[in-house]
């Protein structure tokens, strides 16, 4: 019966949807006891955050000088050079320097929360949390949404100023555009909220990775290929979330980035 | 371990935290030196943006820090200039384009000769716009209408009223006249020729000898012609002395000339012995009384 089917998996995507509405609640609920959680966060803020700097900032030095050796290409001639600036800017910034970091880290940072936590709940460790009267929710996932949602944003700043500065380096030694034609452009049209926008984007970012991992970590069955299923299922899941997030935050905030 | 961790994370956090303040003021600013701010008004500025640069006499000397539309309808530009220049007093302010994508500048022109500098903060006045795509494009447009008028006159004239045809066949006409003058030239080349031939002849048959003894008589001729004219001078010399002595009064010719009582009694005098004459001829014995013996 196609109808009891439909209804079927309607009903089961409306209850995927209010457990994680139960996941996230029992998060805020964690968030008045920072005992549990503030040790812990710390510890993740290392994680995700300092061990994940060299990653981003090799992945941040090559988009930026890609982006501006092909930028440099696109135009025909005539065209000023200073606009190589000005779309380097841009492209870094509002899009690619957040999407790029989140997507390198939800392999990085996503799959190894899931991988943690899922094992944890295979090898009944998270029952034993229960047991001893800890919460598991505030204990694994909290810090490391928190963790998250400091860390993805200053990766963010550090990636775009990479990546500015190697698509700099790169025009200077691998093409005709010098110095004052690139500052120029990067100083054109540029208006501060253009960094908070790469900012929103970023913590967006860094809580769907941290959310859609830790859950799907948390809700792991089975044994170890439980575990494998879980990580792959959660890099898919927070990758598009990832790009829903970054058209949601793109519609919202975009008319607002125009100088 | 925890303290390192903690460590790591608040370095990484304020490092970021730098970057963040540090770029975006230097993107805003130009640096962390604020530079200042001067300011002028447009009646129209499509396309200025925050960011665009400001150029005095072609140098960039800082940019558009905030473009707003005042209320009464014009746009207030403000602009921070680098400490490190000045703008002369009477320099105009312009919205340029920038390239041929709509960007644009704004141009600072000083006024020549110029004795001092505007104070900062102060407010730039607005020069002559350059012209803009729009009107370049419509002066482009006019041009083709006249352009077209002019091919519309001119199909008219040389092929709808036939004025082509007529072209032709002055070109034709003047094929011919070209051939028939040509036709002519060659004539005449060839009489040209006789006439040469027959002038070498001649010239070859005249004696040279002849010639210079003629020559000589000729100059021998004009040797005594001129001793002749000089003699003539002289003549003519003593005459005009004796004229002058004449009109100078002086002499019986000149009293004879100058005074008409003489003349007259000269005259009467002649009467008198053309009288006397008559009569001695008639009567001779009144005269002569000749008596022999």
């Amino acid at each position: 019966m196609p109808i009891r089917a439909t209804l079927r998996t309607a009903a089961g995507v409306v209850r995927d949807v209010g457990r994680r509405v139960y996941f996230a609640r029992d998060m805020m609920r964690a968030l008045t006891e920072p005992s549990l959680w503030a040790r812990e966060t710390i510890r993740q803020m290392r994680g995700i955050g300092v061990d994940s700097l060299p990653l981003t900032v090799i992945v941040a030095a090559f988009l930026g000088g890609v982006t501006a050796f092909q930028t440099r290409y696109q135009l025909f001639p005539g065209v000023q050079l200073s606009v190589v600036g000005l779309i380097s800017r841009q492209s870094i910034v509002l899009e690619l320097g957040p999407l790029l970091t989140a997507l390198v880290l939800t392999g990085r940072v996503g799959a190894r929360m899931t991988a943690e936590i899922g094992t944890m709940r295979v090898t009944e460790q998270i029952d034993a949390l229960e047991t001893l009267a800890y919460d598991p929710v505030g204990f694994l996932a909290l810090p490391r949404l928190i963790a998250a949602l400091v860390m993805l944003p200053t990766l963010v700043l550090i990636a775009n100023a990479t990546a500015i500065m190697s698509a700099w380096g790169i025009l200077l030694v691998a093409t005709d555009v010098r110095s004052s034609d690139f500052i120029e452009g990067l100083r054109l049209a540029f208006i501060p909220f253009q960094v908070v926008y790469s900012l929103i984007k970023a913590t967006a970012f860094g809580g769907a990775i941290a959310f859609v991992c830790s859950y799907q970590g948390y809700v792991t069955e089975a044994g170890a290929e439980g575990v494998g299923r879980s990580t792959a299922l959660a890099v898919v899941i927070a990758s598009v979330s990832i790009l829903v997030l970054d058209a949601i935050v793109a519609g919202l905030f975009a008319p607002y980035i125009q100088a | 371990m925890k303290r390192r961790d903690e460590l790591l994370v608040g370095l990484l956090l304020i490092v970021a935290a730098f970057v963040a303040i540090g770029g975006t003021l230097w993107l805003v600013r130009g640096g962390l030196s604020a530079g200042y701010p001067m300011y002028t008004r447009f009646a129209w500025g499509a396309g200025l943006k925050v960011g665009q640069p400001v150029l005095l006499a072609g140098v960039n000397i800082g940019s558009v820090d905030q473009v707003e539309l005042d209320p009464k309808g014009t746009i207030l530009v403000t602009l921070r200039i680098n400490s490190s220049y000045q703008v002369p007093a009477g320099t105009t302010a312009t919205v340029q384009a920038n390239g041929i994508f709509g960007d644009q500048l704004i141009a600072l022109t000083p006024a020549r000769n110029f004795t001092s500098f505007m104070s900062r903060g102060d407010s730039i006045p607005v020069g002559k716009p350059a012209a803009s795509t729009a009107d370049l494009i419509a002066g482009a447009d006019s041009i083709e209408k006249d352009v077209a008028a002019i091919l519309s006159t001119s199909r008219k004239q040389f092929v709808d009223d036939g004025g082509l045809a007529d072209v032709r066949r002055t070109i034709a006409d003047m094929s011919r006249l070209v051939t028939q003058l040509s036709r002519v030239a060659t004539e005449q080349s060839a009489q040209l020729t006789s006439t040469q031939g027959q002038l070498r002849r001649v010239l070859a048959s005249v004696d040279s000898m002849v010639v210079d003894s003629t020559l000589k008589n000729v100059r021998t001729t004009s040797a005594n012609v001129a001793s002749l004219t000089g003699e003539l001078s002289k003549t003519n010399a003593q005459l005009a002395r004796v004229l002058a002595r004449v009109d100078s009064g002086g002499g019986s010719a000149a009293l004879l000339m100058n005074d008409p009582a003489l003349y007259k009694q000269v005259v009467q005098l002649l009467a008198r012995v053309d009288t006397l004459t008559i009569d001695f001829k008639k009567n001779p014995r009144k005269y002569i009384n000749l008596e022999i013996f």
